[in-house]
């Protein structure tokens, strides 16, 4: 394995980090190991889960498929940018007041998926357009039923705003 | 439904916003100083013989901190139960499946760790294996357990009433054969131990588990240091379904890497890892045989069943008898005939999923079904017919306190609109149902029981201590708001330390489906003890007898003068100086057969008391292709009397996705020689979003006699018997009956040519 490193100057969450990493160290890595932000989860090893998402200028991405060379500059929202002033945001109260949270190592990209989704919206979001939204993401507890109420309700709120 | 003020209320999980907000720690995310990577090696083979293994190698290595192999087994063999202990948790003379745990390194970082395994040398001699559970009980198969002959783990044999004679005295007998492969557990975190071995003796472990206080008996055992200093550390479970209850090899050499390094240990098994060495579902065979009189009611059932166990015992006694157990607790058995072996085979090792038994209830479910339809009775009324009731006593003794299976049936049945539907509905669409009791809480001895303290601060706030352990379900939440209901106060005054065995006291974790109703009764206790504390010291102070006192908001006052009021800190203070803190202390133990064995005496009350429910799905099958998909599933639980009832759906909710539709449709392992073919994400396809039908969950209210304020296990019954329902609806919109599992597009459209044979 090459041991050259590169420094790259990623944007997270607001803040500027430089940091020196190897051409084969994924932006997952760099996250939960380097800089201990173990919001992002990790549950495979192959794209597959979704577990481990975070926004990368606004959209949803797989931080275990993306290099942190190729994070370079972009700005990157993990589960730890959202709340703020102690207030969880919006799509995070959601989720705790309509018990999409079980187990909750889905939660945080359920969490950022249907922030983007939300985001991107023209209209209040349907329930199969949520769910739509959120099958990149693999939840084993909850059958998705109170995941998708709490995207419908965060996106009603955002369509009344 | 009982007006309560915290309970029966939809109020939002303490342990969920922590989880919204990334900053819950699951046991990857923890980090201790000087830390070390481990990793594992595992068998490439079967089954096979180990000769020699060479570590010199491997420990030269710069980085290499600790190698542990068999030399460093206490040659302890674990299992759950003292006749089945045949599992030495890194393999001594032989491995027995593809995976088996070989050797482990623990290393400076991963990199030289993964190194570090390549170095080290295993000389195997290559053994036959066999690995279908009906080949492996052959006799001339291989032996995978030399004293175990027919590779027979478990044979549970269980026979009630004549069975021979209720065959004489039915009017109608069929006899059935349904199986199903065996699936994965597929909860999202992947499974990893971190061990940090003390000098001063003590084993520290954080560890993703539903049972600590077990797995701390068995690390005791395994290292023999005595069991208060095996300290099982609570970390947020990412998902349990049955599958973190066990003991793992991981759990061993993770404690045994960290005691050789001198150092703390995290290993971490990937997706593949997680997939193939914890544990999958057992496959299995079924027949049947049932006799009915020509109403319907069941008169007598022959039942064998053949499970394929993988290498090792796992739960094995419990593993054979539930489904049967499920079943008895179901519907009126008069005569009753089980013989379910469990059979080793050269697989990885099974265990007990969500939804154990998948063609046991759902063939047998579905048999009542094809009954009816000889017969033409409608699967509601025969179910009816056959329904347990409260009073009644299963076909092993065990006494039905409070049930809501017929009104469970009748409702489920009416919310779906099911006599409008049934036999209604176009061509390729249909409708189905199953039902089932559950069992809250399994016969454990010393293990299933609970108990728990709940102490004082001197500011009036409490802190409950309690063994009972959350994997997602909101078991946390519970107990805080049965405490909270107990005493008067509210959920945020409450703090909660839970299923940690430094400070907690013995409670079986959640297994068996007894955390609220036997953890929950444990704490109802405990806050009623301090209550009746709490009383007397203010009695004291109000001049009163402690009966006329009551407790609200933090005060107490005397029933008659809400104006009396005194708070609660002043009660505690009181307490502490005239030495009589108030320490409420609370256990249960549910009224089981003391007698009762799994193998044994299968004979006696069995569990504290059971929950029911009815589920009713709608299914759409496209002809031309023979796909399944589930558009809609209405479930009505007696779940006794909802202590969350968001929680509640939610658990019925989750259960018609993994073990319900999933299983039904689309879940298995596939294999070859031995090798698991689809040991990730990617392969092995689990129900997303856009796979998921609207979803009607409701409950059917019994406040049980036994369980905590009437509540009992919670939402089981959507995947234990989706499986029936999702069968007995393929069979209303095609007309075919698809007897294995899953129903995949091959088999439906299988079983569609043969029936249009047989019309031609
Ligand atoms: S961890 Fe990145 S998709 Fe699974
Ligand atoms: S809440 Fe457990 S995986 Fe989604």
């Amino acid at each position: 394995m090459s041991t050259k490193k590169f420094e790259v100057r990623l944007n997270i969450n607001g803040e500027l980090e430089k940091i020196a990493v190897s051409a084969n160290e994924t932006l997952r890595e760099v996250l939960r190991e380097r800089l201990e932000l173990t919001g992002t989860k990790a549950a495979c090893d192959d794209g597959s889960c979704g577990a481990c998402t975070v926004l990368i200028n606004g959209r949803p991405a797989r931080s275990c498929l993306t290099l942190a060379v190729e994070a370079e500059g972009e700005k990157i929202t993990t589960i730890e940018g959202l709340a703020q002033d102690n207030q969880l945001h919006p799509v995070q109260q959601a989720f705790v007041d309509h018990h999409a949270i079980q187990c909750g190592f889905c939660s945080p990209g359920m969490i950022l998926t249907g922030l983007a989704a939300i985001r991107e919206q023209q209209a209040e979001l349907s329930r199969n357009e949520i769910r739509e939204a959120i099958s990149g993401n693999q939840c084993r507890c909850t059958g998705y039923a109170k995941i998708v109420d709490a995207i419908q309700a965060a996106s009603k709120m955002k369509s009344e705003e | 439904m009982k007006d309560y003020k915290i309970l029966g209320k939809s109020v939002a999980r303490i342990d969920t916003p922590l989880k919204a907000t990334g900053d819950a720690l699951f046991t990857a995310d923890i980090k201790l100083p000087r830390m070390l990577v481990g990793k594992v090696l595992h068998s490439p083979h079967a089954h096979a013989i180990i000769k020699n293994i060479d570590i010199s190698k491997a420990e030269k290595l710069p980085g290499v901190r600790a190698v542990v192999t068999r030399e460093d087994s206490f040659d302890v063999r674990w299992g759950v139960f003292k006749y089945t202990q045949d599992h030495q948790l890194i393999a001594v003379d032989k491995v027995r499946f593809v995976g088996e745990e070989v050797a482990a390194v623990a290393a400076e970082d991963e990199e030289t760790a993964i190194k570090a395994l390549d170095l080290i040398e295993v000389e195997y001699e290559i053994l036959p294996a066999v690995f279908e559970a009906d080949e492996a009980m052959a006799d001339g198969a291989p032996l995978i357990h030399e004293d175990h002959p027919n590779n027979v783990n478990i044979h549970v044999n269980i026979d009630v009433g004549d069975v021979e004679k209720g065959f004489a005295d039915s009017d109608y007998v069929r006899e059935d054969r349904f199986s199903s492969s065996g699936e994965t557990y597929g909860m999202l975190e992947p499974y990893t131990v971190i061990a940090d071995y003390k000098a001063a003796g003590a084993l520290e472990i954080f560890v993703p588990t539903a049972s600590p206080h077990t797995k701390a008996k068995a690390l005791s055992n395994l290292l023999k240091i005595p069991l208060n200093k095996v300290i099982v550390r609570r970390s947020n479970v990412g998902g349990a379904l049955g599958g973190r209850s066990d003991i793992f090899p991981l759990d061993f050499i993770t404690a045994t890497l960290s005691r050789k390094a001198k150092r703390p240990v995290k290993a971490s098994y990937t997706r593949e890892e997680s997939m193939t060495c914890t544990r999958q579902v057992h496959d299995m065979i079924v027949d049947v045989k049932t006799g009915v009189s020509k109403t319907g009611e069941i008169l007598a059932q022959d039942i064998k069943v053949i499970m394929g166990g993988g290498g090792y015992s796992s739960t094995g006694p419990i593993a054979a008898s539930v489904p049967f157990l499920v079943w008895e607790e179901t519907y009126r058995l008069p005569n009753v005939r089980l013989n379910s072996y469990r059979v080793y085979t050269n697989k990885p090792i099974r265990g007990m999923y969500r939804c154990h038994g998948r063609a046991f209830l759902g063939g047998l479910g579905m048999q009542l079904d094809m009954i009816a339809h000889e017969l033409g009775i409608d699967p509601v009324a025969i179910r009816l017919k056959n329904a347990l009731q409260a009073g009644e006593f299963q076909a092993t003794g065990s006494k039905i306190f409070g049930c809501g299976l017929s009104e469970a049936i009748k409702n489920a049945a009416e919310k779906s609109k099911w006599a409008k539907k049934r036999g209604k509905m176009a061509p390729g669409k249909g409708i189905g149902m199953g039902a089932n009791g559950m069992m809250c809480g399994f016969p454990m001895g010393i293990r299933g029981g609970s108990s728990a303290i709940i102490k004082f601060n001197e500011d009036g706030y409490p802190t409950i201590l309690t063994g009972v352990v959350d994997n997602g379900q909101g078991n946390y939440h519970a107990m805080v708001q049965i405490c909270a209901e107990v005493l008067g106060l509210n959920i945020p005054d409450i703090h909660l330390v839970a299923a940690d065995t430094e400070v907690t006291t013995l409670d079986m974790g959640a297994y068996s489906q007894a955390a609220v109703f036997v953890g929950g009764n444990a704490v109802k206790n405990a806050a009623e003890d301090a209550r009746q504390q709490i009383f007397e010291i203010a009695a004291k102070i109000l001049d009163c007898n402690a009966d006329e006192l009551a407790i609200e908001e933090g005060k107490i006052f005397r029933k008659n003068d809400k104006n009396s009021a005194i708070g609660l800190h002043k009660v505690i203070r009181k307490g502490l100086i005239d030495n009589t803190p108030v320490i409420g202390r609370g256990s249960y133990m549910p009224e089981v057969s003391r007698t009762r064995e799994w193998v044994s005496n299968p004979k006696g009350q069995q569990a504290g008391t059971f929950s029911f429910g009815a589920n009713v799905v709608e299914v759409d099958v496209d002809m031309d292709t023979g796909e399944v998909s589930v558009t809609k599933a209405t479930g009505f639980h007696d779940c006794g009397f909802p202590i969350n009832l968001k929680a509640v759906e939610g658990q019925y909710e989750g259960s018609i996705a993994s073990g319900g539709l999933g299983s039904s449709l689309m879940e298995e392992h596939l294999w070859k020689n031995g090798r698991m073919l689809n040991p990730d994400f990617l392969e092995y396809k689990m129900p997303l979003a856009v796979d998921m039908p609207e979803i009607s969950a409701n409950v059917v209210i019994t406040d049980d006699p036994k369980g905590p304020f009437g509540a009992k296990e919670a939402g089981l019954f959507g995947s234990m018997n989706s499986f029936q329902a999702i069968g007995n609806a393929v069979f209303d919109a095609t007309g075919v009956w698809v007897k294995e599992f899953p129903i995949t597009p091959d088999k439906v459209l299988k079983a569609l040519a043969e029936k249009e044979k047989t019309v031609k």
